[in-house]
């Protein structure tokens, strides 16, 4: 009886629908293809898959608080190029230069949450335009050609965020335990504190949690803040993996990132969210990528089956929800 | 006479050059259910909006136990004591009950810097304060208030008022849209509300629901108070009918048999 409640409490959860799709996607590209499960691609697919990540936690918490943020794509390019190009032109050191891309990050985030909050415009019209500037801006900063990055090997700073290591087969870069961290942090947030229980009532009932004192404002530009910080740094992150900054990098990141975030079944209207489901929801859309490549589908098609997941996944979510409504 | 718990004094208020309120006077004691009655368009919404702090008001004062005070926004009133429950939209549907018991005032759990909920404790307080508003069904406080009947929502929101020493409780249209086993629960949430040392102000088209539970009927017409010492025990409900219309007997009478609208 006990036994059976829990796995009924189990499967009302919004993470439960994420984590079948994810184990059956899994199982399906390993059954077709045994090196899907190799070290060499579980290492491979996860050193991006990260980056995305950062991004995507800090949406969950964003977009359950109502609002969400298409600059992030834009943000993941900007940055990079504003720290190599600051470094290469000899003006910083690239610690500096880093920390002069987040300080400009915040600032944008910082915009935008006043634009939100304080002129009352919807997130998606705000973001959309800030989008435009952030990546207009790298690009003519640039002139649209990628930026020297060789340079950084041996800085500490790309040891901290990028370094690489083996265990066993496995290599890790630091970056994946970034992730663990924010993670956590950010599942800490939500759930256990204060704060948390603010986000929740500004996406869910603004007008209610605003005549309880909270302020609902503060809030949304706080994580406006922590959405363009966590996008620059993944943007950074990136960009020193990889040795390359290019003003186009990230194009379309903001749409993945929404995907991966609703998939693992935050509500897009705001009030409820989950930072396992969006950690589950990253998987999803990553090993999807990973694994459709593997098994000899054109890459091209990668799409529709995104497209596919998402509007189950909705379909699915949105019956849990209207259970969860009526009370059952 | 003691000063009464709440005293507004010659409030006006135009909407542009609609006059809402005309040099309305009105009070609430201490530990009493007032309901306040008036046809659609009387000023009793309007009333409750500037003492709630939801609209500011052209002129007058208020006082509370006769000191004046501002009462600039829902939080200036809640500050103040005053608490208002509009059917459905002071609580957060998603949130469960306790996290809206709470919500602004969650008590924290040390270390302090962690800024971590105590839920364990808002889960106690808030399966005793259910029990208090007397909440029959065994509800656990972990419930989502999406989940919630109209009459449970009201409950907690009077509960979250008691709870937090809200002197005086305003209840618009409490008892709209619910069933009727449901509306005794409400009324008897209200009695328990003043049992505990609590005033209420008690708005609802159903006069027989204000007659249930005030202590004391005042009327609005056209903005102004009109009648503020009815006592329910003493007087008719058709009185009442007739103070709140402005009409006498036979005028409402023939109005109805006219089949005009008594107004």
């Amino acid at each position: 009886m006990e036994n059976r409640s829990l796995i009924q409490h189990l499967i009302a959860r919004p993470e439960f629908g994420p984590l079948v799709l994810l184990v059956i996607e899994i199982a399906v590209f390993w059954s077709i293809n045994h090196d899907f499960l190799s070290p060499q691609n579980i290492s491979n697919t996860l050193a991006f898959t990260v980056e995305l990540g950062l991004i995507a936690l800090a949406m969950t918490l964003l977009m359950t608080s109502g609002e969400f943020d298409l600059s992030v794509g834009s943000l993941f390019g900007f940055s990079p190029v504003l720290m190599w190009t600051l470094f290469n032109s000899g003006l910083t050191s690239l610690e500096v230069g880093f920390v002069a891309a987040l300080l400009v990050a915040a600032f944008i985030g910082l915009v935008n949450g006043w634009f939100v909050t304080q002129l009352k415009i919807p997130s998606f019209l705000v973001t959309l335009g800030m989008l435009l500037v952030v990546r207009g801006t790298a690009l003519f900063v640039t002139d649209g050609f990628p930026q020297r990055t060789w340079s950084a090997e041996g800085s500490w700073l790309a040891e901290a965020l990028v370094g690489d290591f083996f265990i066993g087969p496995f290599r890790i870069y630091m970056s994946l335990f970034w992730f663990i961290a924010a993670a956590i942090a950010l599942g800490y947030v939500l759930t256990q504190s204060r704060t948390g229980n603010w986000i929740q009532a500004a996406g869910g009932n603004p007008n209610a949690a605003r005549a309880r004192g909270v302020n609902v404002s503060g809030v949304k530009i706080g994580l406006f803040v922590l959405s363009s910080l966590m996008a620059s740094l993944a943007g950074v992150i990136s960009s020193l993996r990889t040795s390359a900054a290019n003003p186009n990098s990230g194009t379309g990141y903001e749409l993945e990132v929404i995907a991966m975030v609703v998939i693992g079944g935050t509500a897009l209207t705001g009030g409820r969210g989950t930072i396992i489901g969006t950690v589950l929801g990253i998987l999803i859309l990553r090993v999807m990528r990973n694994g459709i490549v593997l098994i000899g589908v054109p890459g091209l098609a990668y799409n529709i089956f995104i497209g596919a997941i998402i509007l189950g996944m909705m379909a699915l979510h949105s019956w849990l929800e209207r259970r969860h409504q009526a009370g059952t | 006479m003691a000063e009464p718990l709440i005293r507004m004094q010659n409030i006006r208020k135009s909407y542009g050059r609609v006059q809402a309120l005309e040099d309305a006077s009105f009070h609430v004691n201490e530990r009493e259910i007032v309901g306040l009655l008036g046809d659609n368009g009387a000023g009793k919404s309007t009333l409750i909006k500037v003492l709630s702090g939801a609209v500011p008001l052209t002129s007058g004062d208020i006082f509370i136990r006769g000191k004046k005070v501002s009462l600039r926004n829902t939080s200036d009133a809640i500050a103040h004591g005053i608490e208002t429950i509009y059917q459905d939209s002071a609580l957060v549907t998603q949130l469960s009950i306790a996290r809206n018991l709470f919500l602004g005032r969650e008590p924290i759990k040390p270390p302090r810097f962690l800024n971590r909920m105590d839920q364990d404790a808002m889960n106690t307080v808030a399966r005793d304060l259910l029990k208090q508003v007397g909440i029959s069904k065994n509800i656990p406080p972990t419930t989502p208030i999406g989940s919630l009947s109209g009459g449970e929502r009201q409950a907690v929101a009077i509960a979250r008022a008691m709870h937090f020493d809200s002197d005086l409780i305003i209840l618009d249209e409490p008892t709209n849209n619910l069933g009727v086993a449901e509306t005794q629960g409400v009324l008897s949430f209200v009695r328990s509300a003043r049992d505990s040392g609590h005033s209420c102000i008690f708005i609802a088209h159903n006069i027989h629901h204000v007659f249930q539970v005030v202590d004391r009927i005042v009327v609005m017409r056209r903005g102004k108070v009109v009648a503020d010492d009815i006592d329910p025990k003493k007087t008719s409900v058709a009185e009442v009918e007739r103070i709140i219309t402005g009409m006498s007997d036979k005028e409402i009478r023939d109005a109805i048999a006219d089949g005009k609208p008594s107004h």
